[in-house]
């Protein structure tokens, strides 16, 4: 997936994506932000991920992608199972949770931090490899042999 | 509590204070360039920048106020901290760019950042500087209050007296070993909350059976009344949303979790991670050490509702009682650990704030206005201001608890709105420029001050979001207007890394 050329514009919807959701707040519309929210951080992982302006298709059919699913069906989830069960005691729970929260246990939180955390490391190479990285950092003494060093932070 | 039960307690956690200050003291040694002083640069490896990544990023809010809002008013906090994939997300979004820049320049701190993304430029340096500083003096006081009283309330000690003793031999490591023994003893305190997390959840399913109970005991009860203290239950009160507006379930599921890309804690331990290729690891560690405080907060916040709702305990004056008063119910051991592991919270936190403070005054403002002093000279001030900061901030705390209240609404929004144009934004797309990053950084300092000064914003959004929202915004929209700028190849090489 080559982003070269398309950053700028992702960089401009993620911009209208904070403006949206922030007027979509202010009008009470949670569930439509909370949704948008979650396009809006894959957006800015995709960028984060890209390398060369590429981004990797594991990395993101096998990492990002379920992440946003999981999370937008749990944020759904979770508003259903309120609304079903409002006033009154639900008629089952999810180990002991009610079926509204279970969603953001099980979702959002173990089911989100899994699936970011444990796919991050899965294609870490996919993220950056041994050999990507030393190829940078080759590139950052060759800059510095035709150039002048950077001076950088003051120390 | 009897006066054996206190003095064990206290005792304890003065324990875990000395060997803080052993490990700080240790760390000096390891304190041989400034680099290493002012940022850990590049030093350690991911089991413990993670820890001390999740032990920054917890605060005593986080396990003392957090449940006690879950307590008041359900689980809409729940999103905020149960957000435990943010790590991963953050190292994902900035993680290789950021330690990439510690390899195109000398960075020791979030200034030195700035200065080699934005060429130098002092406005973006000195605001960016600012808005940190109000942040973390925020974050800074509100621990040392919360650390200070409890103990001055459990002992009956002089809160000035406690914050000296806890909080002075903090200063005075982090003045001796500055950000490599403010990394070590983090990680440290970090452990001590996993344990007291570990020793409170296994108190808690012992004395409610589980979560079925309490959601079970929550929905039955209607209210609890003692001593005109009333406590109303609902069966919506533990779904997903409980009894805030919903619209701030939204907020605190969005900015903490892209704010803790924005965050010093988080971004400063990018650069301390010795290989770049080790921060997929340092996600999981991060997350699971995070994924136990979480869940250490939410069997505090149900334990409490049980144990009112069951009439086994009275209705909490305040909900922050939520965690003293389900360990004062499990006994001694959950006392030690739970105190202890508040302690360790507020410690872990201040002293990262208490660094970049001092960093923020004592280097990268004198920096940016032209002061420069050879590395062994600035280490030297550094740990002259990191010791006045630390006096400051004591008295500050205890003597003014009014404004400490009021600078407690400031924090991760603040800070978020930062670092979050000048960082974020800059390094993810070239085509920020000087002058965008400079409007985006100028308007989020002076929303933050017009918020502080008490401006209501529409909607029941809480104000930080609107500040970041309008700080992004004038940064994409300016940059965009403005003359692209010519940026140096090796800049362009982290940035298309």
């Amino acid at each position: 997936m080559d982003l070269s050329g398309k950053k700028t514009a992702i960089i401009m919807i993620t911009t209208a994506l904070w403006l949206i959701i922030t007027f979509l707040g202010w009008n009470n519309a949670y569930l439509v932000s909370m949704y948008l929210g979650v396009v809006l951080m894959l957006l800015y992982m995709m960028l984060g991920t890209a390398k060369q302006g590429k981004v990797s298709k594991k990395l993101f059919f096998y990492c990002l992608f379920p992440w946003a699913i999981l999370w937008i069906v749990s944020f759904s989830l979770a508003d259903y199972y309120a609304n079903l069960f409002t006033g009154v005691v639900p008629t089952f729970t999810v180990l002991g949770f009610h079926p509204s929260f279970a969603a953001t246990v099980f979702g959002y939180w173990i089911g989100g931090m899994l699936t970011l955390t444990l796919m991050y490391m899965t294609f870490k190479d996919e993220w950056m490899s041994q050999e990507y990285w030393d190829d940078f950092t080759k590139k950052i003494k060759e800059i510095d042999k035709i150039e002048e060093p950077e001076e950088g932070g003051a120390l | 509590m009897s006066t054996m039960t206190k003095t064990i307690i206290v005792s304890f956690s003065f324990l875990m204070i000395i060997v803080s200050f052993l490990i700080g003291w240790w760390a000096k040694k390891k304190v041989t360039t400034s680099e290493a002083y002012f940022g850990s640069t590049g030093m350690f490896g991911p089991f413990t920048v993670g820890l001390s990544s999740t032990a920054a990023v917890a605060s005593a809010f986080a396990l003392v106020g957090v449940p006690g809002l879950m307590y008041s008013t359900g689980n809409a906090m729940c999103f905020w901290m149960l957000s435990s994939a943010a790590f991963a997300m953050a190292y994902l979004i900035l993680g290789k760019k950021v330690r990439a820049m510690s390899e195109i320049g000398k960075v020791a701190s979030l200034g030195d950042l700035s200065d080699l993304r934005y060429n130098n430029n002092k406005v973006i340096k000195i605001t960016m500087s600012l808005t940190l500083f109000l942040g973390c003096v925020a974050y800074l006081a509100a621990q040392i209050k919360a650390g200070s009283e409890l103990f001055a309330h459990l002992m009956g000690w002089d809160p000035l007296l406690t914050g000296f003793v806890i909080f002075g031999v903090l200063a005075l490591y982090m003045a001796i070993s500055g950000e490599v023994g403010g990394l070590l003893t983090q990680a440290f305190q970090g452990l001590v909350m996993i344990v007291a997390g570990a020793v409170i959840i296994a108190a808690f399913f012992n004395i409610t059976g589980g979560f079925g109970e309490v959601l079970r005991v929550t929905a039955e009860a209607e209210a609890v009344t003692v001593n005109n203290i009333t406590k109303d239950f609902s069966p919506d009160m533990l779904n997903a949303w409980g009894s805030m507006p919903r619209v701030v379930a939204m907020s605190w599921m969005l900015i903490p979790i892209l704010g803790t890309v924005g965050q010093p804690q988080v971004i400063t331990r990018m650069y301390a991670l010795k290989d770049p290729r080790d921060m997929p690891k340092m996600g999981m560690y991060t997350a699971l050490s995070h994924t136990m405080v979480g869940l250490l907060t939410l069997v505090v916040a149900n334990g409490a509702l049980y144990l009112v709702a069951t009439g086994k305990i009275d209705p909490l004056v305040s909900g922050d009682r939520a965690i003293y008063a389900l360990a004062d119910y499990s006994g001694v051991v959950a006392q030690l650990f739970v105190y202890a592991g508040v302690l360790a919270a507020a410690m872990s936190s201040a002293s990262l704030f208490l660094s970049i403070c001092s960093t923020v005054v004592s280097r990268d403002i004198p920096n940016a206005l032209g002061f420069k002093f050879e590395p062994k000279k600035q280490v030297q001030i550094s740990r002259i201001s990191m010791l006045v900061l630390g006096i400051a901030s004591i008295i500050f705390s205890i003597t003014q608890g009014e404004m400490v209240g009021i600078l407690g609404t400031f924090g991760w929004g603040t800070l978020m709105s930062a670092t979050f144009p000048v960082f974020v934004i800059g390094l993810l797309w070239r085509r920020a420029n000087e002058k965008g990053v400079m409007c985006g950084s100028v308007v989020g300092l002076a929303l933050n001050i017009i918020s502080f000064a008490g401006f209501k914003w529409p909607g029941a959004l809480p104000w930080y979001f609107n500040v970041v929202a309008l700080s992004i915004a004038v940064t994409v929209f300016v940059s965009l207007v403005t003359k692209e700028q010519e940026i140096n190849k090796k800049l362009e090489a982290v940035i298309e890394l």
